[in-house]
């Protein structure tokens, strides 16, 4: 009996919880509606096309491939990224380049990002640090799963 | 190649008693018990050289760490491959192997099959102590037909050299230079250009020859190995065919990217030649994955199992003697035993065929060391089975004959399309089995796909007598089925003997059976 | 025959209104229900839908779900049993919004010598008639649980049956004492008698007189309404519910089904518990304060008077369960059943027993 009236106590402590955060959030909106600024905000929404939330320095965002001085592509080729990649939506086709101290280079680099889970193991792997997720782009939804397939050109530009 | 019945002695090696052949060194001994004593010069193929030094280890008695390579063992010796002394010194072998190595490893063809690489894991020295700037060397020398030499990664084992001195004996490759700035290097105004070339880059434990060929077409370790045999000759070297499984996502232009050698003492030791190496195109280009129906009448079949049917009931029809004299057979050697001797047994025992004929390609150079002058890998078996190997004659062809069943694609190579389209035009029903689409496959009313030796089982006769047996390496493509399911499947329509065709048929029953029959192949089957 | 065609204009204007009121009331309660759980629980909600731009915090919001619902596919599955699919929120809807004709909204209007109650149709059995309607809704539900021929539809179309019928009794049982109290079914007579006072000052309220009988009714009538924490007929985590197998408009009905029954059960407090129409005080002729003090006022006042705190009060317990409904967690099956049967029916015959006792005495 002690126990059922202790639960029907808390159950009434529940409601006024909630009531409370109606009435303050309310109070607050009122107040904004009135013109007059108060620290505390009615809402913790963020109205996000307009506003963005800040991108944290780790966020892994969308892929970019690193350039030499001479606007050619970092990577060599190594396929070390290909090989970690748990979605398999990395590929890579290498290709012979002229000079002896690049020799490697990515004739094609692929990243399909209709598949990529973000987990930035390719960027862990590659030992060039020749691709990073620190773009900050979030926001690359396509129509078609075609256009979500990234290239070279897209990767580097 | 065998230095067998020696004396065998015992041997302690980290304390467990191991059997050794009298004269062998500790190396082989330890390889023989399966204890892996690292090494980088020491190659089966030559005798040691004793220059990388990876290969120390403790021998009790001995007051210095001894070359297990070159150290030949004695009763009652105690060998320890892995105590802490040993240990270190490998690590400190291998950091003054890596203290000029460049360590390129992302763009090295080698990584993931290379013996240094490995090793540098399994002893872990990930700081470098040296701050000294390494050597600039040649990194991008062309030293041969398809070779590329990178000075740099060279570790100077000297496995190159003496390959070019002991077996092909050529002395394209020398050691210049004294020192630190000693490196490897072809003579001035020579190139590796003989017929085994292609081993070099198989046999450098790291990456310092690399294959033009393989250069940068894929990571080692996306490939998967398969056993099969080389058909490209009457040798019949024994070969791994390296090939890509695929991506799940992408597409690959082919499967196979390299073939390698497989030791073989009796055929081909350690080596294959470069044909065989580098004429792996045939397994990817042009192949047929699908039956074709050209002609038919008033059927409409498309699985193997109505053709065969349908094949068996049109020879069936005929009269014995039509059979022998309107049958025509074109074979060729690349069939294993086990299909030459079914398509001996239907069609030349039971049916009494005459017109059997072989469509090969032309007879090429030998080069007196692997390569034999025959691009017919199984010749010898057919010859073996009772087989009187006959060249195509067209005009005999033709004459009087109703029913064609021709095998391999290499007809088409033999005769003008002009003279051969003439000739099977006058042959009412012709199929044909071929593992490749050619344009003169539509002069066959059908076209059945067939699998190639690497994708199927059965067994070879090479030049030597020697019959070895293989296994599928790769999937065959498409519809593709091997030969000799083709031929039980006919046998079976024919209502043949049953034995041979059993429900579950396979290339093994049927050289067990052919033992039986033929005393050539029971002495090699046993 | 004027007159009689001047009743009938009377009673189609009264009907109009009735429903126009109810069907408004459940449309803005969708709005409310969005905003006040986003404030519940820190939010902004729904405020996106605008007109030319114009926003105001998201009350255009049900009219694009309006939209939304009227354009989308109405699909009817395959193997379901198409007519009966078809029919479910229909009559769910139908008798739902059948029972705002017996609630009073307000005093009898006097206008010229014409009296007109603002109240549909002013049945002897109101409370019955309201009662018997409710039940029958639930016909809707077991009917489209079955008709969609889906397992989880059928579940929770069982679920229903037997959440509601369980309630019923203690709907019913918690509501003897009070007609026990006020010895009528007439709901208007109900709210004439709340209109007295108890010791000179408390308006005789169902609350005050049966406080007991309204703890048990709240509860029955929260249960009667299917949501949380009564959904399990829906049981959007589990089964989905009855209605998995309905979309566009018909699904629309439904929810609005489901407001509807807020709604009803609001004016149902309101006009047992909470004096209906009744302001406290306030008599056909103004306001007679117990302490003394008098302030009269014209009729067409009073009557508004009126009606206005019947809205508010019924706009309170829409507020009241919507907080409810965002503030507790879905019971568990067997604790439903259990607190039907095993606390409010018993404790709705203490509080018949009780109450006699307390009339006797
Ligand atoms: S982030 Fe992960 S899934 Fe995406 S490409 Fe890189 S490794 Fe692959
Ligand atoms: S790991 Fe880096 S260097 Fe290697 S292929 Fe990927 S991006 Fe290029
Ligand atoms: S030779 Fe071996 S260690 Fe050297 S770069 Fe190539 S893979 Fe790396
Ligand atoms: S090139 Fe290779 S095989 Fe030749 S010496 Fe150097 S490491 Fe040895
Ligand atoms: S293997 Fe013995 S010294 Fe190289």
């Amino acid at each position: 009996m002690i126990k059922a009236l202790g639960y029907f106590i808390e159950i009434i402590r529940g409601g006024l919880i909630t009531t409370r955060h109606f009435v303050v959030n309310l109070f607050y909106h009122i107040l904004k509606v009135l013109g007059i600024k108060t620290k505390r905000k009615g809402s913790v929404t963020i109205q996000y096309p307009e506003q963005k939330k800040e991108i944290a320095s780790r966020h892994r965002s969308l892929h970019r491939l690193m350039t030499r001085p001479d606007g050619k592509p970092r990577c060599v080729a190594c396929m070390l990224c290909v090989t970690v990649c748990p979605s398999e939506c990395i590929y890579v086709e290498a290709a012979e380049d002229p000079d002896p101290e690049i020799q490697k280079y990515p004739a094609k680099f692929i990243i399909d990002l209709g598949r990529c889970c973000f987990c930035g193991f390719c960027v862990e792997a590659c030992p060039e640090d020749a691709i990073r997720m620190d773009t900050g782009n979030v926001e690359f939804a396509q129509y078609s799963q075609q256009d979500l397939i990234y290239d070279l050109d897209k990767l580097i530009g | 190649m065998q230095e067998r019945a020696n004396e065998m002695i015992k041997i302690f090696i980290d304390e467990k008693p191991v059997d050794a052949e009298e004269g062998t060194t500790v190396l082989k001994a330890a390889e023989r018990a399966g204890i892996h004593i690292p090494h980088l010069c020491y190659h089966p193929a030559f005798p040691p050289e004793g220059s990388c030094r990876m290969c120390l280890v403790e021998i009790e008695g001995f007051p210095k760490l001894e070359l297990s390579c070159s150290t030949v063992v004695k009763e009652e010796m105690k060998i320890s491959t892995k105590s802490e002394r040993v240990v270190e010194a490998r690590k400190a072998v291998l950091e003054f192997l890596l203290a000029e190595h460049p360590l390129d490893c992302p763009i090295c063809d080698k990584a993931g099959d290379c013996k240094l690489q490995d090793y540098y894991y399994e002893y872990g020295l990930f700081e470098s102590q040296f701050k000294e700037t390494k050597e600039k060397r040649e990194k991008k020398l062309k030293i041969g037909k398809s070779l590329i030499l990178d000075q740099e990664r060279c570790i100077l084992c000297t496995r190159c050299v003496r390959f070019l001195k002991e077996v092909t004996k050529t002395q394209d490759l020398g050691v210049f230079h004294r020192g630190v700035h000693s490196s490897v290097n072809i003579y001035e105004g020579t190139s590796v250009e003989n017929n085994y070339s292609g081993n070099l880059a198989e046999i450098c434990p790291v990456g310092a020859i690399t294959d033009e060929d393989f250069r940068f077409q894929t990571r080692s370790w996306f490939l998967k190995e398969g056993e099969s045999i080389c058909p490209l000759c009457s040798r019949g070297c024994n070969i791994l065919i390296e090939y890509h499984p695929g991506f799940s996502r992408f597409e690959l232009p082919n499967r196979v990217y390299r073939i390698k050698a497989r030791e073989n003492p009796e055929v081909n030791g350690f080596w294959i030649c470069d044909r065989g190496r580098y004429g792996y195109s045939y397994l990817d280009e042009g192949r047929a994955d699908k039956i074709i129906l050209n002609k038919i009448e008033g059927e409409n079949v498309l699985t193997w199992e109505n053709i065969s049917e349908y094949l068996g009931e049109k020879i069936n029809s005929m009269s014995s003697a039509k059979k022998t004299s309107g049958i025509a057979l074109i074979l060729h050697t690349w069939l294993s035993n086990e299909e030459l001797f079914l398509l001996h047994k239907i069609f030349k025992k039971d049916l009494k065929v005459e017109k059997i004929f072989f469509a090969d390609l032309p007879e090429g150079e030998a080069d007196g060391f692997l390569l034999t002058s025959e691009p017919s890998p199984n010749r010898r078996g057919a010859q073996e089975i009772g087989f009187d190997i006959k060249a195509v004659d067209l005009s005999t062809l033709a004459d009087g004959t109703d029913f064609l069943l021709a095998f391999g694609p290499f007809l088409s190579g033999l005769f003008s399309p002009k003279y051969l389209k003439g000739a099977l035009s006058k042959i009412k029903r012709k199929v044909l089995f071929s593992s490749y689409s050619h344009e003169l496959n539509s002069l066959f009313d059908v076209v059945i796909p067939v699998a190639l030796i690497a994708e199927k089982e059965g067994s070879l006769t090479n030049v030597e007598g020697i019959v070895q047996g293989f296994q599928p390496a790769l999937e065959p493509p498409g519809e593709s089925l091997p030969e000799w399911k083709v031929l039980c499947d006919l046998g079976k329509e024919l209502g043949m003997d049953s034995k041979f065709y059993s429900e579950f048929p396979s290339p093994e029953t049927i050289l067990s059976e052919m033992g039986e029959k033929i005393p050539f192949f029971k002495k090699k089957n046993d | 025959m004027t007159e009689t065609l001047t009743e009938m204009l009377v009673i189609f204007i009264k009907i109009v209104c009735a429903l126009v009121w109810l069907l408004a009331l459940t449309l803005y309660l969708t709005w409310l229900e969005r905003k006040e759980s986003a404030l519940i629980q820190d939010r902004l909600g729904a405020n996106r839908a605008s007109i030319f731009g114009i926003r105001i915090i998201g009350l255009f919001q049900p009219f694009a779900d309006a939209i939304k619902m009227i354009f989308k596919e109405d699909f009817v599955p395959p193997f379901s049993r198409k007519f009966l699919h078809t029919m479910a929120p229909f009559i769910s809807f139908f008798f739902v919004a059948i029972t705002i004709a017996a609630i009073p909204f307000g005093d009898t209007l006097r206008i010229g010598n014409r009296t007109i109650n603002l109240q549909i149709l002013d049945f002897n059995v109101g409370l019955l008639f309201i009662l018997a309607m409710l039940s029958l809704g639930i016909y809707g539900i077991i009917i489209s649980g079955w008709a969609s021929n889906n397992k989880y539809t059928l579940i929770g179309g069982l679920r229903g049956a037997a959440q509601v019928i369980s309630y019923e009794v203690a709907l019913g049982l918690s509501l003897i004492g009070l007609i026990m109290v006020y010895p009528s079914l007439r709901l208007s007579s109900i709210v004439l008698y709340q209109g007295e006072l108890l010791f000179g000052f408390l308006p005789k309220w169902g609350i005050f007189l049966q406080p007991l009988g309204f703890g048990i009714f709240l509860f029955a009538a929260l249960a009667e309404t299917k949501r949380v924490p009564f959904d399990l007929p829906e049981g959007e985590s589990e089964i989905i519910g009855f209605f998995t197998e309905y979309s566009g408009l018909k699904w629309g009905l439904f929810m609005m089904t489901d407001f509807m029954e807020v709604i009803i059960v609001s004016t149902l407090l309101t006009t047992l518990f909470f004096g209906g129409w009744q302001v406290p005080w306030l008599a056909s002729d103004g306001f007679h304060f117990p302490w003394g003090g008098e302030l009269l006022l014209p009729h067409v006042v009073v009557i508004l008077l009126q009606v206005a705190a019947f809205n508010i009060k019924v706009f309170f317990f829409c507020w009241l369960q919507i907080l409810i409904r965002w503030t507790y967690p879905r019971f568990r099956y067997d604790q439903v059943m259990d607190l039907g049967w095993k606390l409010l029916v018993p404790l709705s015959l203490v509080n018949i027993i009780g109450t006699g006792i307390i009339m006797t005495i």
